[in-house]
This record gives C-alpha cells, sequence and structure tokens, in this order.
C-alpha cells in the first residue's frame, strides 16, 4: 500500500481535541486528519486513549475542547445514530454483536438505516418492503460471501468462537456500507492464521469498497504492514506522527513502548 | 383420605361431570388470561428495551382509562376522547423519555426501577389531580362496547359479550404487536437494543426513538387493559393492582419473551379460576388472590428462566 491510493482529500479532521472525564486527562490536545481511502493507524500503549478517541469519533463520548470536521462539515455534540447516519461505522474491542440472533440477522441489522419502506408494509412483508428486503438480503448475502462465513450464516453467534465472531461484526460494519470505517483491535485474541485472513480483509475492503478505515491495533507486524499512516498516542497526548518507516525510527514512540529510564 | 380424595379425584370427577360449567369456568379464565398477557406483553416491551421492571405499568393502566373517562365526564365525545387519549399516552412517553431515562442512561438497573416507582407516585396524584380520586365507570355503551350476554347450552354457558369484544380486540391487538415487533425495522431495532446497546447504537439505531416508541406501545396496550378491565369493574386506582398479577406471567413465561407473556397470561388466568373454583372452597374460597404468585413460586423453583426465556450463557 503506497500513497497513490490516495486522493489527497481530508475526509475527517480533528482539531485540538481534549477529553477529561472528571480530574481524568483521557485526551488532551490531539490533532489529526485521515485522508480519503487511506488505512490510517492509531496505536500506543495500554491506556494511551485510543478507544476513547475512536468512541470521540462515532459519538460515544462527547470532547470538552475541540472540533471535528467530518465530510467538510463542522460538528461538536454528534450522537452515535447520527454518526452512523452519516457512514461512520465500527467494530468493538470486547465484540459488541447480538447474540441471540443469527450471523445473518447481525449483518441484516446493519442495513438498519437503508431500510425506508413505511412500517405498514414492512409489517405484512408486502408491496415496496418485500423488494426492499430481498435487496438487502442480496447485499447481505455478497458481505457473507466476501467473508468466507457462509457456514455459520444461521449460526446464533453466541455460539460462535470468537475470531469469527470478530468477522461477523466486521461484516455487520460492512452492511452500513460506511465511508469510514472504524476498527477497534480487529485482532486482539486471533492466532496467526486468523490475523492474516483478517489483515486480507482490511485491504479487500480498503481496496473494493474504497473504504477509509481508522485502525487501532497492538500487533505491530500488522500495522506496520496495513497502515499508510499512523499517530502514535501516550497518555492521551499524540506523541508522533508519520508513515510506518519513521515511526519505527522514532525516539519517543520507542521510549513510550519500552519505557524510560529517568536519570537524575 | 377423605382430604386426599378431595384434593386429588373429587375435582376431576366434577369436571367431567359438568362439562359445560368446566367450559365455562375455562372462558372466564381465557378471559381474564388474555387481559393479564396484555398487561404482560406492556411489561416485557420495556424490559427488553431498556432492562428496567417498569413499576408504573398498572397505574398507567388507571391513568389511561381515567384520561379517556375523565375527558368523557367533561363534556368530550367519546369518540374525540378516544383519540386524545392517545395523544396523552404518546406525550407521556416522549416526557418520560426526555425527562426520565435521558438523564439515567448508564445507570444500574435499580436506579431506572426507583424511578419508575416515583413515575407511579407521581401519575397517581396527577392524575387525581386532574380528574378526582372517586372511582368512575368506564364509558362501555359510548365506545361502542356490547353489554349483552349470549347464552348456550340451555342457558347453561352464559358469555358476556364485552368479554367476547374484549377477548377479540386483545387478540388482535397481540397480533398487530407480533407482526409490528417481527417484521419491521422498529422491531429489529428493538430487538438490537434488547441485545446490546453500544452495539445497536453503532449501527444507527436511536436509543432515545426507541425508548419513545416502547412506552408508547406500553402506554396504547395500557389504554386497551384499562378500558376492559374498567368495563368489569370500575376505573379507580385500586385498578393498578391488577398490573402486579403479570409478575407471576412474567416468571412463567420469561422477562424477555413476547410470546411468553401470552402463554404465560393464558396459563396463569385459566389456572387461577380453575383452582378456585375446583379447590378453592377446600381452604374456604379465595385462593384466586394468591394461587398465581405459588404457582410462580413453584416455577422458580424447576426453571426460573421461564417457559421462553432465554437461558443467559456467560462464555468466560
Amino acid at each position: 500500500m503506497s500513497a497513490e491510493n490516495n486522493t489527497g482529500d481530508v475526509l475527517l479532521s480533528v482539531d485540538h481535541i481534549s477529553l477529561a472525564f472528571g480530574g481524568v486527562k483521557a485526551l488532551t490536545d490531539i490533532n489529526f486528519e485521515i485522508r480519503k481511502k487511506e488505512i490510517f493507524a492509531i496505536i500506543g500503549p495500554n491506556g494511551a486513549g485510543k478507544t476513547s478517541m475512536l468512541n470521540v469519533i462515532n459519538g460515544f463520548y462527547h470532547p470538552q475542547d475541540g472540533e471535528i470536521h467530518f465530510k467538510g462539515l463542522h460538528r461538536k455534540q454528534m450522537r452515535p445514530h447520527e454518526a452512523a447516519v452519516q457512514g461512520i461505522a465500527r467494530t468493538f474491542q470486547n465484540v459488541a454483536l447480538f447474540k441471540g440472533m443469527s450471523t445473518l440477522n447481525n449483518i441484516m441489522a446493519g442495513r438498519n438505516l437503508k431500510m425506508k419502506a413505511n412500517l405498514f408494509w414492512q409489517a405484512l412483508y408486502y408491496g415496496p418492503a418485500r423488494k426492499e428486503e430481498m435487496e438487502n438480503r442480496k447485499f447481505v448475502e455478497d458481505i457473507i460471501d466476501f467473508l468466507e462465513i457462509q457456514a455459520i450464516r444461521r449460526t446464533p453467534v453466541g455460539k460462535l468462537p470468537y475470531g469469527l465472531q470478530k468477522r461477523v461484526e466486521l461484516g455487520r460494519a460492512l452492511a452500513m456500507e460506511p465511508e469510514l470505517l472504524l476498527l477497534d483491535e480487529p485482532m486482539a485474541g486471533m492466532n496467526i492464521e486468523e490475523k492474516q485472513d483478517m489483515c486480507r480483509f482490511i485491504l479487500d475492503i480498503n481496496e473494493q469498497y474504497g473504504t477509509t478505515i481508522v485502525l487501532i491495533e497492538h500487533d505491530m507486524g500488522v500495522v506496520m504492514d496495513l497502515s499508510e499512516r499512523l499517530i502514535v498516542l501516550d497518555y492521551g497526548r499524540k506523541i508522533a506522527e508519520g508513515n510506518p518507516d519513521e515511526i519505527r525510527g522514532n525516539q519517543a514512540v520507542i521510549d513510550a513502548y519500552l519505557g524510560v529510564a529517568h536519570t537524575n | 383420605m377423605e382430604f386426599l380424595t378431595a384434593i386429588f379425584i373429587q375435582p376431576f370427577f366434577d369436571m367431567v361431570d359438568d362439562p359445560v360449567l368446566f367450559l365455562q369456568v375455562i372462558w372466564e379464565g381465557f378471559v381474564t388470561g388474555i387481559l393479564y398477557s396484555l398487561i404482560a406483553f406492556g411489561f416485557v416491551l420495556i424490559f427488553k428495551a431498556s432492562g428496567v421492571f417498569n413499576f408504573a405499568q398498572g397505574i398507567m393502566v388507571v391513568f389511561a382509562a381515567l384520561t379517556l373517562v375523565g375527558l368523557h365526564e367533561n363534556g368530550v365525545p367519546a369518540f374525540i376522547a378516544l383519540p386524545i387519549t392517545i395523544v396523552v399516552m404518546y406525550a407521556l412517553a416522549f416526557s418520560v423519555e426526555r425527562l426520565v431515562l435521558r438523564s439515567l442512561v448508564n445507570q444500574p438497573d435499580i436506579i431506572l426501577f426507583m424511578a419508575t416507582i416515583g413515575l407511579t407516585f407521581f401519575l397517581i396524584g396527577f392524575g387525581e389531580f386532574i380528574f378526582g380520586g372517586e372511582p368512575k365507570m368506564m364509558i362501555t355503551e359510548e365506545l361502542l362496547l356490547p353489554y349483552d350476554s349470549i347464552t348456550f347450552f340451555d342457558d347453561m354457558l352464559i358469555l358476556q359479550e364485552i368479554d367476547i369484544a374484549a377477548s377479540v380486540i386483545a387478540v388482535i391487538a397481540l397480533i398487530i404487536l407480533a407482526l409490528f415487533l417481527g417484521k419491521t425495522k422498529i422491531g429489529i431495532a428493538l430487538r438490537a437494543v434488547a441485545d446490546d446497546h453500544q452495539a445497536a447504537l453503532s449501527v444507527g439505531v436511536s436509543l432515545n426513538t426507541i425508548w419513545v416508541v416502547v412506552w408508547f406501545i406500553s402506554g396504547i396496550i395500557a389504554l386497551i387493559t384499562g378500558i376492559m378491565w374498567g368495563a368489569k369493574s370500575d376505573v379507580s386506582f385500586a385498578l393498578s393492582i391488577i398490573a402486579f398479577k403479570a409478575l407471576p406471567v412474567l416468571i412463567l413465561g420469561g422477562f424477555t419473551s413476547v410470546p411468553g407473556a401470552i402463554v404465560g397470561g393464558l396459563i396463569i388466568g385459566i389456572g387461577e379460576k380453575i383452582g378456585e373454583f375446583y379447590w378453592g372452597h377446600l381452604v374456604g374460597g379465595s385462593i384466586e388472590g394468591w394461587l398465581a404468585y405459588m404457582i410462580a413460586l413453584v416455577f422458580l423453583f424447576f426453571r426460573p428462566q421461564g417457559l421462553f426465556g432465554e437461558k443467559i450463557i456467560e462464555r468466560v
């Protein structure tokens, strides 16, 4: 992956964002820009504020300071469902699926916003609702093929192994046809094969659908392979930004990860 | 020995002996049961969407019926009072979401439960303040509900027309709601919310809208129950007691299951009438009041998640 994939247009810009819970500062004065169609990574040690940053982007948290522009539009207080309406989808660090439902229905739930037929027809499953359901169903089947989860179509997701649950969750996010896809540790707890599959999916999504992807991940090999640009957070502050090569050689990053011996 | 016969043998002889009477008892039980089902349905909806046991469900029944009757007493024709009452129930749902739920998001369930207790007392006070505290007659006639009775088998089986109407309306309401919840976008969103708030939010479900919708539907159910129950007795605050009958129904059916609420309601309704009629005299009668709770208690020993409830399995 390289720069030719970038159009250079900014999709999301984060300006001077600060977030605090009571006296605890989760994020301090964070700035960065995400360009259209890139794969952008956020890394940092545990508790650095990575997930908080994602929660700010999709509206779970409201920062006390700073501005976010998405698709050129300013937004400050935004609720999660509004973020979804605008085209931001996400997955969660601890898989958040609808455990009682099958794989198929979980991914169908991602089509929630695309269902437009009125409630009356939907209840009767007739007329426009039927046509709409078929179209959405087709879309969902394509995602199921894409993620190679045909075999677990009807399985209640609560019964699936962790790796597959993560894949279903990714499918649900894809069903929203997002412009910006936020992935919170998509490979945590996976074995090497599962990780390789997941990497392949992420690259394919980026290429085939042109989806912009923001990725939080602890596996440095994965991050350096996948991402075009990344930022590094530590204690809620941005300590570095750049492409993988620049980050690898950055002394502040090495210090943050390995710890620094403080000499008096 | 005689006592055992009276418990285990005689009642069944009585049933076979006079099947028409048995049928009558079952019918009475069915009519009560279907109303229990409706009330339980209201509970289940709110429980699924917000994980809170809505203590105010019973008072909502009274409040809806009181608004309807009160408006009519003040000179509003019945068929205008009905839509106005529906609007009032919507306003109630909207205010509950805005003033109570929204500020209590992410609080422990017990806090929300306390809030619904608060809501109960508010509605009692508010209802009394506006419409007065004395019992009122339901405006059965004005709503064109029938009040005759039909008899079968040489007057041995008597069915009140109002009961038939109540059952038909309740069944229709339950079917419409089942379709609505099973097939529509809101229904699917509701199931999503019931499963995982955060995930539901992330796929674009608005929690606030869902809450207003479920409280409004519960309000409509309360109105239907209030009309039907009010027609059988009268409209007073004592009516809210019937909501507690929904508790054994929910234990039987499972707090999260819509079919459970319906089947549970019927089991409790029919069970307590049969119990009262064939066994009640053994202990001096009036077991109808507590039999339902006993059934629920026994049930808790063997199937705590209810007939249809989800068994909660935590994977560690």
